[in-house]
């Protein structure tokens, strides 16, 4: 019996990296899931390799869009009927940049991915759920939403504002039975990070890309790099029955990086 | 096969309240698990209940230990030890405070028996266990300290205080054994209506300048849940620290208050 058993789940992001692990947590406890990426194509094989059956689909959009977080509730409760879980979970750094040379354009795209993004999402959720009186809303936020580095302000300021919007928002649905936590990892090695990692590194005025991995890796206290699978676990368990009392957290997965 | 199969855990003041409920979902998870506490009649009742429930037999012990007495954790440690050959995962539990007062009508003796009961029982115990974690290179510390480690009430000083303590040597030793296939984190409930809260909340409450229910609400209001927090909680984090997934968390001062925490 999983944790999960009967529980419908959507994920933006999810073809890949942590989305996709979380994904694969969530079908291993039993659940439904929709996971979201831009490329209908490289979607339709994700879910083909993650082999969930009739508990698993995909819906195509682009996560910094309004449309495609609304429109991922919506596909998921006609898929499957009802939205039990949320996991708003796409976003991060397309052009690095140090804040003297970043462009409006970039400051806003990191904006609409990062943090309008999780805004739309809970938002349309919670219509949903609100009436239900139950669902788990899940943010991946990341240690740079309490640290920041040089080269990512627009990362680490949205990450910053997204880890406010849940604090406030958990405060407003405290006494329904929805809770809304993030989930802060620190660097993981996924799919994403190696493809911006090297054009990030440089931004961050580091040698190369297996610097900046290093960094992270050395401000930890394990001095290594988290995995998805560790993201998975404390998502399965923020989003199960057991968690009903958490709420407004912000869960560390950082291997002692951050300070608080 | 359960997630904890193998190991073994040490939880002091296990026979009833958070303690207790740690105790029972790591046996139901499979592992070996010693519980303490300094009476011995409440010790015995607490296995015969456990054993009587969970079908554990022989894979849930007692020992008695006064977590305040250096002796008595280093004792724990190596009882465990002999009971099980290992010990993997240990959860610094024990803990508390009595003639709780204001600062300016607080004793000596009150801060330091609740630094014994809170802070000194964490590290002597964690010293101990660490001789045994650090050569296998696997390790769970689990300490059980409470939103009162990061924020403070008035009339609290000495818990506040030790329970800030806690937090602290929590992070060093997280960075000391970060490399040592050993986590170390704390856990930082709400107020939970336990035997002990049931017990000791009334003489707390007092020196808070407030009735004992008036004490939970306080607790209760400051959360976004606008309700208490229970043990199966707080299991339920200490349960996901233990197993392996919990390799990639350390030195986290983790939230079980329903929202009240603000960081």
């Amino acid at each position: 019996m999983g944790k999960l058993d009967g529980k419908i789940a959507a994920i933006t992001g999810g073809t890949r990296s942590i989305g996709r692990g979380v994904a694969e947590a969530f079908l291993a406890e039993g659940a439904s899931v929709v996971v979201n990426g831009r490329d209908q194509a490289k979607g339709e094989q994700a879910i083909a390799e993650m082999g969930g059956g009739d508990r698993l689909a995909f819906y195509a959009g682009d996560a910094s869009k309004q449309a495609t977080c609304e429109g991922i509730v919506d596909f998921a409760v006609e898929r499957f009927g009802k939205l039990d879980i949320i996991l708003l979970n796409s976003g991060g750094v397309l052009n690095t940049a140090p804040v003297s040379m970043m462009t409006d354009e970039e400051w806003q795209l990191e904006i609409d991915w990062n943090l309008n993004h999780v805004f739309w999402g809970m938002r349309k959720a919670l219509q949903h759920m609100l009436p239900r009186d139950t669902g788990r809303i899940l943010v991946t936020s990341s240690v740079e939403g309490k640290l920041g580095k040089p080269g990512i302000p627009g990362y680490a300021a949205t990450k910053h504002a997204v880890n406010g919007l849940v604090k406030s928002a958990a405060r407003e649905v405290g006494t329904t039975g929805i809770t809304i936590n993030a989930i802060l990892p620190g660097l993981i090695e996924t799919d994403i990070v190696r493809a911006t990692g090297p054009q990030s590194a440089e931004m961050m005025g580091l040698p190369n890309y297996d610097a900046m991995l290093d960094l992270f890796a050395q401000e930890s206290a394990i001095k290594k790099l988290n995995t998805v699978q560790q993201v998975g676990a404390v998502a399965v368990m923020l989003a199960s029955d057991a968690a009903r009392n958490f709420t407004g957290c912000m869960f560390p997965v950082d291997g002692g990086t951050m300070p608080y | 096969m359960g997630e904890l199969t193998g190991r073994v855990a040490v939880i002091s003041g296990g026979t009833r309240g958070i303690g207790r409920a740690i105790a029972e979902a790591y046996l139901r998870d499979d592992a070996s698990v010693v519980i303490s506490g300094r009476d011995a009649a409440k010790g015995a009742t607490a296995i015969d209940e456990i054993r009587a429930d969970l079908g554990v037999g022989d894979r849930v012990r007692f020992v008695q230990s006064d977590a305040a007495v250096r002796a008595d954790c280093d004792r724990l440690i190596d009882e465990t030890v002999g009971a099980f050959g290992r010990v993997d995962i240990l959860v610094n539990n024990a803990g508390g405070s009595s003639n709780n007062a204001p600062v300016a009508e607080l004793t000596d003796e009150a801060l330091d028996n609740a630094l014994h009961l809170n802070l000194w029982s964490t590290f002597w115990c964690s010293r101990k266990a660490l001789a045994h974690m650090i050569p296998q290179q696997w390790g769970r510390i689990i300490n059980i300290s409470s939103l009162e480690g990061k924020v403070g009430k008035p009339g609290l000083a000495i818990y506040v205080t030790s329970k800030h303590a806690v937090n602290g040597l929590t992070k060093s030793m997280a960075h000391e054994v970060g490399t040592m296939g050993i986590t170390v984190n704390a856990l930082c409930p709400g107020a939970i209506e336990t035997d002990m809260m049931k017990a000791e909340g009334g003489k707390a409450a007092e020196s808070m300048g407030m009735a004992y229910d008036e004490l939970l609400n306080w607790f209760a209001q400051e959360s976004a849940i606008k309700r208490l927090n229970d043990v199966e909680d707080v299991a339920l984090v200490a349960s996901l620290l233990a197993s392996e997934a919990g390799a990639g968390i350390t030195g986290s001062l983790i939230s079980i208050d329903g929202g009240s925490a603000p960081y």
